[in-house]
């Protein structure tokens, strides 16, 4: 497949139900790797660059894998190209950035992909709907215990699975879920339930990657441990405090219907308002109005909105994808007119679909 | 009210301390408070960066022997990629596999402050196919040394066990 298929839709996989789609958008769970006798990629040659490389194809491409792989280098994409799968959560920034040395394989319904020569050589990433933790993991697993069959991981008795940076080190696994915690954030609990969250071992993040802190109220949770608790421990601690953490924001939301239902309805609706007629819109007003309209569907006090149309402008409201609908290279400026476009486009869309047959059936 | 120090601008910061269980307030200004209490100022928070996290809860101070510290580094060198505990320090990141084992007694005190423990208790690793190879071609020189030094009962052995890794390889093969 070429590379315009994985950069014209969102991922199908962020498109579908899973568990408690309604609080925890996606699961995402990756495997750091190295290979056996090559040094790291902080300290490798361009010679063993390419080895790694070819060793990864001949082990992912080979055909009675049935792996369904399409692999591109990061040398061979342009800029917004690159730009555009990091958006996607299909690259990390790091590897868009490392591009004499990176590649990546993605498979066709974009749920797996592995990144070549990131911070290590092998970074196995598996992207599921809503809170699947361990299935996923397994997904991942598969893959990991397939490859390894075809290549020699660097492995210590004592420490695990080698990485580059000793935060990896062990099971080399972090698994995060993606939260969309609006009540929780509204009624400012959640300052307090990240300090509780990092004292039980877990990092805390914005989904815009670093410095986005809580931009549309949507936030990473994932491990900081990987060495010295098995993969189960470490994920079923993760699921334990997601779970607490969802019930705490039904909590919230509930609390909110009851003692402010008049100000919620308002505020959600407002946000409707303003991204159906709003000519001129940031992405960070986008993001606040895409959180709130979240909620006011979740809630059920707005009709006629599919979720996964908002999945679906979450991603696109970034600044690379903008770019793509508009078909050229923008400034901040004219970016803010074509998200008020896009967005305005999508929302409309789901009027016409779901407006008539008066149920959310409108699918991508 | 007047600094009760300088007593000549306003007072504006209160200090409160407790001496032999009684409290006692004092009255300065901004500019006698900041002397006294020169820490009371906020101090912003700045990001720390993981590395230098590491390096400072590990990292050794500079006038406690820097010297023959700087000795113990660069002699403790990656022999694969060259990195030093130093640079490990400094940076947070490892050069390549071999130094886990180069600056193995080193780490497990750097290893628990990070994480859990320092022993692995995860999925183990699955031997590669490249790895089996390797293994048959080790045993097929012992086997060789074997018959040359005829001791036919090992090689038989030997060659038993090449038949046993192959025949996991050929279905490796097929089950993968």
């Amino acid at each position: 497949m070429n590379i315009e298929h994985f950069l014209k839709q969102a991922p199908k996989c962020m498109m579908g139900n899973g568990e408690d789609s309604d609080i925890v958008m996606t699961t995402r769970i990756r495997l750091a790797r190295n290979m056996a006798n090559t040094r790291f990629p902080l300290s490798f040659s361009q010679q063993e660059a390419n080895e790694v490389q070819e060793k990864l194809m001949k082990a992912l491409l080979m055909p009675q894998e049935q792996l369904n792989f399409s692999y591109f280098r990061m040398a061979d994409l342009s800029p917004l190209e690159r730009q555009l799968l990091v958006e996607k959560h299909l690259i990390s920034p790091y590897l868009a950035k490392h591009k004499e040395v990176a590649a990546v394989f993605l498979s066709g319904d974009e749920s797996t992909s592995v990144m070549v020569n990131e911070e290590d050589h092998v970074r196995i990433q598996v992207l599921s709907a809503g809170l699947q933790l361990m299935e996923t993991y397994e997904r991942a697993s598969e893959l990991d215990d397939r490859l390894g069959k075809q290549v020699s991981y660097a492995y210590d008795e004592q420490f695990g699975y080698l990485t580059s940076c000793p935060t990896n080190v062990g099971t080399g696994l972090r698994a995060s879920i993606m939260m969309h915690l609006p009540a929780l954030t509204m009624s400012k609990q959640m300052n307090v339930l990240i300090q509780m969250m990092t004292r039980l071992g877990m990092v805390v993040r914005g989904i815009y990657g670093e410095g986005s802190e809580n931009l549309g109220n949507i936030y990473q949770i994932s491990n900081q441990v990987t060495l010295g608790k098995s993969e189960r421990e470490i994920l079923d601690e993760l699921q334990k405090v997601v779970e607490q953490i969802i019930e705490k924001e039904r909590n919230a939301r509930k609390k909110l219907l009851e003692r402010a239902h008049v100000t919620l309805d308002d505020r959600v609706n407002r946000a409707l308002g303003t991204l159906r007629y709003a000519r001129v819109l940031t992405s960070e007003e986008a993001a606040t109005c895409l959180s709130n309209v979240r909620l006011g569907v979740d809630l059920k006090l707005i009709q006629g909105i599919s979720p996964s149309s908002l999945n679906e402008c979450v991603m696109f409201i970034q600044p690379g994808f903008v770019q793509q609908y508009a078909g050229t290279v923008l400034d901040a400026v004219d970016r803010d007119i074509y998200r008020a476009k896009y967005v305005q486009e999508k929302l409309g869309e789901d009027r016409l679909t779901t407006g008539e047959k008066g149920e959310e059936t409108y699918d991508v | 009210m007047i600094c009760e120090h300088c007593k000549q601008r306003h007072a504006s910061v209160t200090v409160t301390t407790v001496q032999n269980g009684q409290t006692v307030e004092k009255h300065y200004c901004d500019h006698c408070a900041s002397k006294f209490h020169p820490f009371q100022t906020e101090i912003q928070e700045e990001p720390v960066a993981l590395h230098q996290l590491i390096s400072n809860w590990f990292g050794v101070p500079m006038w406690k022997n820097a010297q023959t510290e700087e000795k113990k580094t660069t002699q403790n060198a990656c022999p694969s990629c060259g990195f030093t505990y130093r640079q490990f320090l400094k940076q947070g990141k490892f050069g390549c596999a071999e130094c886990y084992s180069t600056f193995r007694e080193q780490l497990p005190p750097v290893l628990s402050r990070l994480q859990a423990g320092t022993k692995h208790t995860g999925k183990s690793v699955a031997v590669s196919v490249e790895q089996l190879k390797q293994k048959i071609e080790e045993i097929r020189q012992q086997m060789q040394y074997a018959i040359e030094e005829e001791r036919f009962e090992d090689a038989a052995k030997m060659r038993d066990e090449i038949k046993s890794i192959q025949h996991k390889l050929d279905a490796g093969g097929v089950d993968v």
